[in-house]
Formats: C-alpha cells, sequence, structure tokens
C-alpha cells in the first residue's frame, strides 16, 4: 500500500547544502529513517514531522503534504 | 540500497548465530551419543557474549541507533512471534497432551526448546523484512 504523504524534504535539504545524517542527528533518528521519509516509504510520527519543519523552519505543511487517495467510482 | 542500520546489523548477527545453532544442534548434537551435552549452557554463553559485544557497538557509535521506526518494526516482529508461540503452544497441548498429562517433561522441555528458537527466527526474518520494505 502506498502512502498518501508526499514531502519535500530532499529538496529543502538540498537547498541548505545538508546531509541525511546530519539532518537526522538533528531530529533523533537514524539516518535510514530519514531515507525512507524521504522516499515516502514511511511515515513518521507527528512529533517528527514538526521536528522536520523546524530544522528547515517552514509550516509543516510546506514538508508534508496529504493526497487524498481517488475513489475509483465515477 | 540504504546501507544497513545498526539494528538491522544485530538482525542479521541473530540471524547468522541462530543459524550456527541450529546446524550445530543438528548435526553434531544428534549424531553424538547420551550424555551431558551442555548444550544449554553453551546457548547461554553464546547469548551473553552476543549481549555484550551488541552493548560494546552500541556505545561505541555516538550517533542515534535506535528510534521510533525501529521500535515499530519490533513491534511488528514481536506479533509475529507472539503468534507462532501461541499457535505453538495450543499445537504442542492438542497434539501431546495425553489423558491430562504430557508424555514426559524432557520431551516437553525440548518441544518448547523448538519452538522459542522458530518464534525468535520468524521474528527477526520478519523484521528484516519490513527494514527492506521501508528502506
Amino acid at each position: 500500500m502506498s502512502s498518501c504523504l508526499r514531502n519535500t524534504i530532499r529538496e529543502l535539504r538540498a537547498a541548505r547544502s545538508m546531509t541525511q545524517q546530519e539532518l537526522a542527528d538533528l531530529i533523533y533518528v537514524t539516518r535510514q529513517t530519514v531515507i525512507a521519509i524521504e522516499r515516502d516509504k514511511y511515515s513518521p510520527s507527528l512529533e517528527v514531522a514538526f521536528r522536520i519543519a523546524h530544522v528547515f523552519a517552514v509550516p509543516l505543511e510546506h514538508v508534508f503534504q496529504y493526497e487524498a487517495p481517488s475513489s475509483g467510482k465515477k | 540500497m540504504a546501507r544497513l542500520s545498526f539494528q538491522e546489523k544485530m538482525l542479521w548477527a541473530q540471524l547468522a548465530g541462530i543459524v550456527v545453532v541450529v546446524v550445530f544442534y543438528g548435526y553434531f548434537l544428534v549424531h553424538a551419543g547420551p550424555g551431558h551435552h551442555y548444550f544449554h549452557a553453551l546457548l547461554l554463553v553464546l547469548l551473553f557474549l552476543f549481549a555484550c559485544v551488541r552493548t560494546f557497538f552500541r556505545r561505541r557509535s555516538g550517533s542515534v541507533v535506535e528510534d521510533e521506526r525501529d521500535r515499530s518494526i519490533a513491534a511488528i516482529g514481536s506479533r509475529w512471534s507472539n503468534i507462532i508461540l501461541w499457535l505453538g503452544l495450543i499445537l504442542i497441548l492438542v497434539l501431546y497432551w495425553d489423558h491430562g498429562s504430557v508424555h514426559s517433561a524432557h520431551f516437553l522441555i525440548g518441544v518448547l526448546f523448538h519452538l522459542l528458537v522458530l518464534a525468535g527466527s520468524v521474528r527477526i526474518i520478519r523484521e528484516l523484512v519490513a527494514y527492506r520494505m521501508a528502506a
């Protein structure tokens, strides 16, 4: 099942020349978790999501976007 | 492919340990004659050594070694392990309960030991799969 959450962490990180390990250390998770979040393979907890937004100094909705799944009915 | 995390490395080490123990148990012990083999004592020593090595590497690693994703994956592994244990216990009771008494204590301990090894292996494999699926 694919996640409905999309994120812009990779772009935000690239804009600040920040490595995955640096971000991981700032938000108290492992580098593998940052990789999983960036690839939309893992949805972080609300606390970690807020920490990420805080690190980049942007609103939460700028980092994470929710895409509602299409119902498939016409 | 992302580099293996500390938890994943430890899981692979545990899996390798279980394979070594099972091969040792299956090959040497079955072919050995009757008597004391101190197999369970050896297993406890191995578990103790593994815990020491794990603690050493964990302290040496400066960065975060466990986070919420590790904990959620560990919970998935525990759930699978618990299912195996419960199913196994029910199976033992159904198959070996002989008019109110199981055959013998040694036999029962042997079966329970195998069940624990199976549940542990399932937990490790399930966690490794979960790490790869969410990597």
